[in-house]
């Protein structure tokens, strides 16, 4: 048996709804459809009046989510596009964000973010909306790299008493297999160091930690030791897993596929320059998507994302820093 | 016909770019190969760029008083076909028709008065390649350092194997393990504390002078007197008075200005145990010879036996040193880091002396004296002119 990440996705709300009669699913065309990507496919029939289509409106489907929260259900809302969720910016970062600090009730939901780029995506399909989301005290960003992080976290986002943006990797759903689900996991806000090695650290999360292995590889070939952190939340983040690394390595490359300005790539540099200065042997580096809109040209996207290639260029000259 | 590019030459090995201050012919004029066609002016040095050919001056790209980096283009001359053929410029890329490339960014700020940026004072600062290569520590690498207790000197023996010739952090640890194979004993507070003087003063640019100074007349005085002062005080009363008179030698250069002294208190090595100790006259130009003898000794006395108040220690403009009692003649010691000045005394020996009226040597007892000083401040006319002074003090010695 394999197991793809978006089948684990799929089993993850399986064994949500399952093991939990607070939660239910909402979203558009997420019941007898089974959403735009099929994340919940036969969940509809399975755990009936539990999986809901919703009328077209982002923010109608948080507010009634944020709504079902506060009365002590665990809702799953799944956007079709991590780019459609801006139409429900103001219930997530005004409302959901903000209600337990407020009033001390807390806002179990879970916001799952079909994210990233795929070729043809173009500028309204392919976005990355982690660092919006992080800038928000109140919510949890989650951005699983992994079909084994994608399973087990969003059981935890479920599970979690915060609202959680949950960030998916659309490039990563039919392309990542495992062959079995996980029984363990790595606790809530974890960074994983995914490869260790001693001559530069590269931070990477979601469908960028393959592009840092695929370099760290190409590397190796030339004798470098490239250590891959996977940040797998970016809020909390973990920063002493971040400065461990650097301590050993004392080199800094963050990796995102977002835009850079005011990206979790320059959080990580900032937190690392702050409180690690002394640990670094070169000024830390960040390789981020070029800042224009996601181009629809496949040719386009590839060169405006980063890619292993572009990952090791910049490796190269940080090495050589 | 063919055109040939003025190109700005390299002027000195550490030239990067200069300025031009003059062209010599004007456009339409026909020049004769190896005259020079410009002048240009670098820090060290005025210049000609000359022509690589005879030939008709078709263009001058370069504008007067605009610095250019070494290899841009000037101009242009007009060349015969045969000369271009002799220097293989048929064969070569056609030169650029874009303008060259100004090192002033004039052409984003045209007028003058609009320039509201700090100009720098010194243009045309040598560039040398790899300027981030062995002298870089990166943070990680000085706050390894600081937490041994290492400063850069403590690693001028490392060969660096890192980027730009750097030192790594892996050539710092097999550095100090390989210390370890030889016999290590602690420094004493003494030391430490000299070698952090001595390494902040190097920082700065110090040069030595050096004059032989007569002693013969200073000595007979010495003989004659009941209280008798060394001549390391002689020397020091003699200074006093100098610089009392040009107190600006003295002074300290702190960014473009020039610290003048309150006043002219000076202090004098004094060996103890494993260092030196630097005890202080003040007001040393205010009180006659004989008045400072017993101030001396005392001070001497505490200093060697390390009693020496910190009142009587430190805030000096300038210090002596009379390292002829070790036996040296000459030496070029370091001034302390926060003086300009430092007078070396080197061993009287008794020497022939050419008496041009008499026509024949005689017996004189002379002593090499030094000055050394931070060059910022001054130069070896100042610092000659300031030596003499003391020489010439010291040949009368009654007066001081």
């Amino acid at each position: 048996m394999s197991i793809t990440y978006l089948e684990a996705i799929r089993l993850a709300q399986h064994q949500a709804l399952a093991d939990d009669p607070r939660v239910f699913i909402y979203g558009q065309d997420v019941g007898v459809f089974g959403g735009a990507f099929k994340a919940t496919k036969n969940l509809a029939k399975e755990f009936p009046g539990r999986v809901l289509d919703s009328p077209i409106s982002e923010d109608a489907m948080m507010g009634l989510a944020i709504g079902a929260a506060v009365e002590g259900m665990r809702p799953i809302v799944e956007m079709q596009f991590a780019d459609f969720s801006t139409c429900g910016f103001n219930q997530i970062v005004n409302q959901a964000a903000t209600l337990y600090y407020r009033t001390g009730t807390p806002c179990p939901l879970v916001v799952r973010l079909p994210s990233g780029g795929t070729p043809g995506g173009g500028p309204f399909h392919s976005q990355s909306m982690e660092a919006i989301y992080a800038h928000y005290p109140g919510l949890v960003v989650m951005t699983p790299a992994t079909v084994e992080d994608v399973y087990t976290m969003l059981l935890e986002a479920v599970a979690l008493d915060d609202p959680v943006i949950f960030c998916e990797h659309k490039f990563l759903y039919y392309h990542l297999k495992a062959d079995k689900l996980p029984v363990e996991a790595l606790p809530f806000g974890k960074a994983r160091i995914t490869r260790p090695g001693r001559d530069a650290t590269v931070v990477a999360y979601s469908a960028m930690l393959h592009e840092a292995l695929a370099a760290a590889e190409e590397l190796s070939q030339d004798g470098y030791d490239i250590e891959v952190v996977d940040l797998r939340s970016v809020r909390p983040i973990d920063t002493d897993t971040i400065l461990a690394s650097v301590a050993r390595t004392g080199r800094l490359l963050v990796v995102g596929e977002a835009w850079p300005w005011g990206g979790v790539a320059a959080e990580v540099i900032a937190r690392v320059a702050a409180e690690g200065f002394g640990l670094l042997d070169a000024p830390p580096q960040r390789l981020n998507a070029k800042e224009t809109p996601v181009p629809y040209h496949p040719a386009l996207w590839g060169t405006h994302r980063p890619t292993a290639t572009a990952v090791v260029n910049s490796l190269r000259h940080l090495l050589e820093l | 016909m063919p055109l040939l590019p003025i190109i700005m030459p390299q002027l000195g090995e550490s030239i990067a770019e200069a300025t031009i201050v003059r062209a010599a012919f004007s456009v339409g004029d026909h020049v004769e190969v190896d005259t020079d066609l410009l002048e240009v002016e670098t820090n060290k040095a005025v210049m000609g760029v000359t022509a690589p050919c005879s030939g008709l001056l078709k263009e001058l790209t370069a504008t007067i008083g605009e610095s250019y980096a070494v290899g841009a283009t000037l101009g242009y001359l007009e060349i015969s076909e045969e000369d271009a053929e002799r220097l293989g410029l048929n064969d070569a890329p056609p030169p650029p028709v874009d303008k060259p490339r100004k090192k002033q960014s004039s052409g984003e700020q045209p007028s003058k008065s609009a320039k509201k940026t700090v100009e720098p004072t010194v243009r045309g600062l040598p560039v040398p390649a790899h300027v981030g290569g062995a002298s870089f520590l990166s943070p990680r690498m000085k706050a390894r350092m600081a937490e041994l207790g290492l400063h850069a000197a403590d690693l001028a023996g490392v060969a660096g194997s890192g980027a730009g010739g750097r030192v790594t952090i892996d050539d710092l640890e097999r550095f100090l393990q390989d210390l370890e194979r030889n016999t290590i004993s602690p420094a004493s507070s003494m030391r430490v504390a000299v070698a952090d003087a001595m390494r902040r003063s190097w920082t700065r640019p110090l040069a030595t002078v050096v004059l032989p100074v007569q002693l013969d007349v200073l000595l007979n005085h010495r003989k004659q007197q009941s209280v008798k002062a060394g001549p390391a005080l002689y020397a020091l009363r003699a200074l006093s008075i100098a610089l009392s008179e040009m107190p600006a030698t003295a002074g300290r250069l702190i960014g473009d200005r020039v610290i003048h002294p309150r006043s002219v208190d000076i202090g004098f090595a004094v060996e103890a145990e494993d260092g030196v100790l630097v005890p202080v006259i003040r007001h040393a130009d205010q009180f006659p010879l004989v008045d400072l003898v017993e101030r001396y000794n005392r001070l001497v006395e505490l200093a060697r036996a390390r009693r020496l108040p910190g009142s009587d220690t430190g805030g000096s403009i300038a210090t002596i040193t009379n390292y002829g009692v070790f036996g040296l003649t000459m030496a070029t010691p370091i001034p302390l880091p926060e003086q300009t000045l430092l007078l070396g005394m080197g061993a009287g020996r008794v020497t022939p002396f050419w008496n041009a009226e008499s026509r024949t040597f005689i017996p004189v007892t002379e002593a090499q004296f030094t000055l050394s000083f931070d060059h910022r401040v001054l130069d070896g006319g100042a610092a000659g002119r300031l030596l003499q002074r003391v020489a010439q003090l010291l040949n009368t010695p009654e007066k001081l």
